[in-house]
C-alpha cells in the first residue's frame, strides 16, 4: 500500500479513506510505503517519504506498518534504514531505481539480513518495449532469481503479481528462486493468478496485498479455488511468520 | 438481492488459458455467487475473421440456459454480409443484443459503417455493449495490438447515437459529467472501486445511480471483486439495487425479476 504524508499525496484525498477501505473490507493492518516512482530522488526526498510514513504510523498506531523506502546508491541509506527501523518500521521498500541484483543494492540486502526484515521491491514484467522504457531498472522475476541466488537467506518479496506485467511468465520464473515471496496485489484480477502462484510456488510463499486495488485485492483471494487454510496463510499467516523473525531476534545485552 | 451480470464471456482467448469458460461452467459460477442472469458473448467473436460463426457457437451453447444467460451477438461492420448475419442472429439464433469490438475489428465507433450497424441493431430494439478493453495492455501478447478505447470514444458515440441503449464494459476513467445526459447508457463496474478511489460514487454523483450496472468480466476475471464492490458500497439499499439489477433489467427489457 501507499499512503499520503510528508508532502507526498496520491490522487485520492486523505489516509482516512485508506483506513475506511480497510475497515469495510476487514483488513486489520496495512503495510505501507511512499516511494518515488520515477527518476532518481535525492536523499532528502527519500527522508521526506519516510517521514510521511512515520507520520501515518503515528496517526494510526498498530494499524499502519511502515516500510522504509530507500535508494540503495546513497551512502546515507544505511543510517536511514536504522532511523526507520528504530521507529518501528517492519521492512525495506525498493522501487525501480536499481535492479535488485545490482552491486549497489548489496549493502541494503546485507543490512536486511542482519536486521531480519523483508525487502519488498516494486516489480513487473511488461510485454511491451514502452513498458520497459518507462522503467528500465524495474526488477522482474528473473532479477529476483539472480538476487536470491546471491543472497538465499534474504527475505525478498516480489511486488504485485497483478500489477499489469506478464504474470504467468513471472510465476514460472520465480520457481527458480524458492526463497522469494510473491505478493498478490495489483489491479489485474485475472482468473487463475492466485491458483497458479500457489500451485507453482507453494502457498507458503504467497502474501496477500492490494497495492490500492482494495476490493480486487481481497476478492481475488476470496474467490480463488483454495482451501480456507491456504487462504488464511495468504491473508496473514505467511506475513506474520516474516514479522516474527525479527521479533524472535535475541535482545541486545 | 437479485443480480444481473452484464459482462460475461465464454470461449477461448488465444493468448491465455481460461477456466470456467463454457456456458455450463458460467452458470455454475453464477449459482455459486448468487448471480441470477448474465449477459454473455463469445470471445471467439473478437478474433474470428468470419465473426458470425461465433454467434452460431454461442447460440448453440447457451440455448439450454435460456432462463439464465442473455446471449449477445458479435458483429464486425467492416465484414461483408453483416446485415444478413444480424438478421439470422435475431430470427434464427435467439440472440438479443450486440457487443462491439472496434479496437479489434479496426474501426471507430462513429465511422459510417459502424453507425449503420448500430442503427440496424437499435432498429431491432437491441441494447449495445462496448468493452473499453478486454485485457490489460501491460501484459498483452505481442500479437494483440488493440489499444484501449478512450473516454472520448464513448462520449463521441453517445453524442452520435444518444437514443441507442449503451452499456460500456471494463470501463474506467469516464467522467459522468461529460457523458451526454440525454443519452441512454450504463457503465459496468468491474474496473471501478467502491472504496478508496470511490469512482463508483463519483459516477453516481456526476451522472446518477441510474448509470451503473453490475458486471464481473467472467471468464477473464475472478467474479468476487465485483461482488465485494456492491457489498461494501457506502450507499442506500435502493441505489445498490439499481446497480445490482434494476438498471440492467430496464435496459435489457427483463421483466418479472424482484427481490
Amino acid at each position: 500500500m501507499h499512503v499520503n504524508g510528508g508532502g507526498h499525496t496520491w490522487s485520492w484525498d486523505h489516509n482516512d479513506r485508506i483506513i475506511d477501505a480497510a475497515d469495510r473490507l476487514g483488513i486489520d493492518q496495512l503495510c505501507v510505503s511512499i516511494p518515488v516512482m520515477r527518476g532518481m530522488p535525492t536523499m532528502e526526498q527519500v527522508r521526506r517519504c519516510n517521514d510521511g510514513v512515520l507520520e501515518a504510523m503515528a496517526h494510526y498506531p498498530g494499524r499502519i506498518l511502515g516500510y522504509c523506502y530507500i535508494v540503495p546508491g546513497y551512502a546515507e541509506s544505511m543510517a536511514e534504514i536504522d532511523r526507520c527501523l528504530d521507529r518501528g518500521m517492519i521492512g525495506i521498500k525498493l522501487y525501480n531505481q536499481y535492479k535488485l541484483w545490482d552491486p549497489a543494492v548489496h549493502p541494503t540486502i546485507e543490512k536486511a539480513i542482519d536486521e531480519d526484515v523483508p525487502i519488498l521491491e516494486h516489480a513487473g514484467h511488461p510485454t511491451t518495449p514502452e513498458g520497459w522504457a518507462e522503467q528500465p531498472n524495474m526488477s522482474d522475476a528473473a532479477d529476483f532469481v539472480r538476487a536470491a541466488a546471491l543472497y538465499p537467506e534474504a527475505m525478498f518479496i516480489e511486488g504485485h503479481i497483478g500489477g499489469g506485467g506478464e504474470w504467468e511468465w513471472s510465476i514460472r520464473e520465480l520457481r527458480r528462486a524458492p526463497s522469494v515471496y510473491l505478493d498478490t496485489s495489483g489491479s489485474v484480477i485475472d482468473e487463475g493468478v492466485v491458483e497458479m502462484a500457489v500451485r507453482e510456488l507453494g502457498v507458503d510463499r504467497i502474501l496477500f496485498a492490494t497495492d490500492m486495488t482494495m476490493e480486487g485485492g481481497v476478492g481475488k483471494i476470496l474467490g480463488a479455488d483454495l482451501t480456507q487454510t491456504q487462504k488464511e496463510k495468504i491473508f496473514w499467516k505467511n506475513f506474520q511468520h516474516i514479522l516474527d523473525r525479527r521479533q524472535r531476534r535475541p535482545s541486545p545485552l | 438481492m437479485p443480480l444481473i451480470d452484464v459482462n460475461t464471456w465464454i470461449g477461448h482467448w488465444p493468448f491465455r488459458q481460461l477456466r470456467h469458460n463454457t456456458a455450463s461452467a458460467l452458470v455454475r459460477r453464477m449459482d455459486q455467487r448468487g448471480i441470477d442472469r448474465s449477459v454473455v458473448a463469445s470471445i471467439h467473436g473478437v478474433l474470428y475473421k468470419n465473426v458470425h460463426l461465433a454467434n452460431e457457437e454461442l447460440s448453440k451453447e447457451t440455448r439450454r440456459f435460456g432462463d439464465r444467460l442473455i446471449p449477445f451477438a458479435s458483429l464486425n461492420p467492416l465484414y461483408p454480409g453483416w446485415e444478413e448475419d444480424l438478421r439470422r442472429c435475431a430470427e434464427d439464433l435467439g440472440l438479443c443484443g450486440l457487443r462491439l469490438y472496434p479496437q479489434y475489428h479496426g474501426y471507430e465507433l462513429t465511422d459510417p459503417a459502424s453507425l449503420e450497424l448500430i442503427d440496424a441493431a437499435t432498429e431491432l430494439g437491441w441494447p449495445l455493449q462496448v468493452p473499453m478493453r478486454i485485457v490489460d495492455r501491460r501484459q498483452r501478447h505481442p500479437w494483440d495490438l488493440a489499444s484501449d478505447l478512450t473516454p472520448n470514444d464513448f462520449q463521441a458515440i453517445l453524442r452520435a447515437r444518444p437514443k441507442a441503449r449503451w452499456m460500456f464494459l471494463n470501463a474506467l476513467g469516464l467522467d459522468g459529467s461529460r457523458l451526454p445526459a440525454e443519452s441512454n447508457f450504463l457503465v459496468e463496474i468491474s474496473r471501478m472501486a467502491s472504496v478508496l478511489q470511490r469512482n463508483i460514487q463519483e459516477m453516481i454523483t456526476a451522472a446518477g445511480a441510474g448509470r451503473l450496472a453490475f458486471g464481473t468480466g467472467m471468464a477473464f476475471n475472478v467474479p468476487d471483486p465485483a461482488l465485494l464492490k456492491l457489498e461494501v458500497l457506502d450507499t442506500s439499499k435502493a441505489v445498490k439495487e439499481k446497480i445490482a439489477w434494476k438498471n440492467a433489467a430496464k435496459m435489457l427489457g427483463i421483466k418479472g425479476m424482484s427481490p
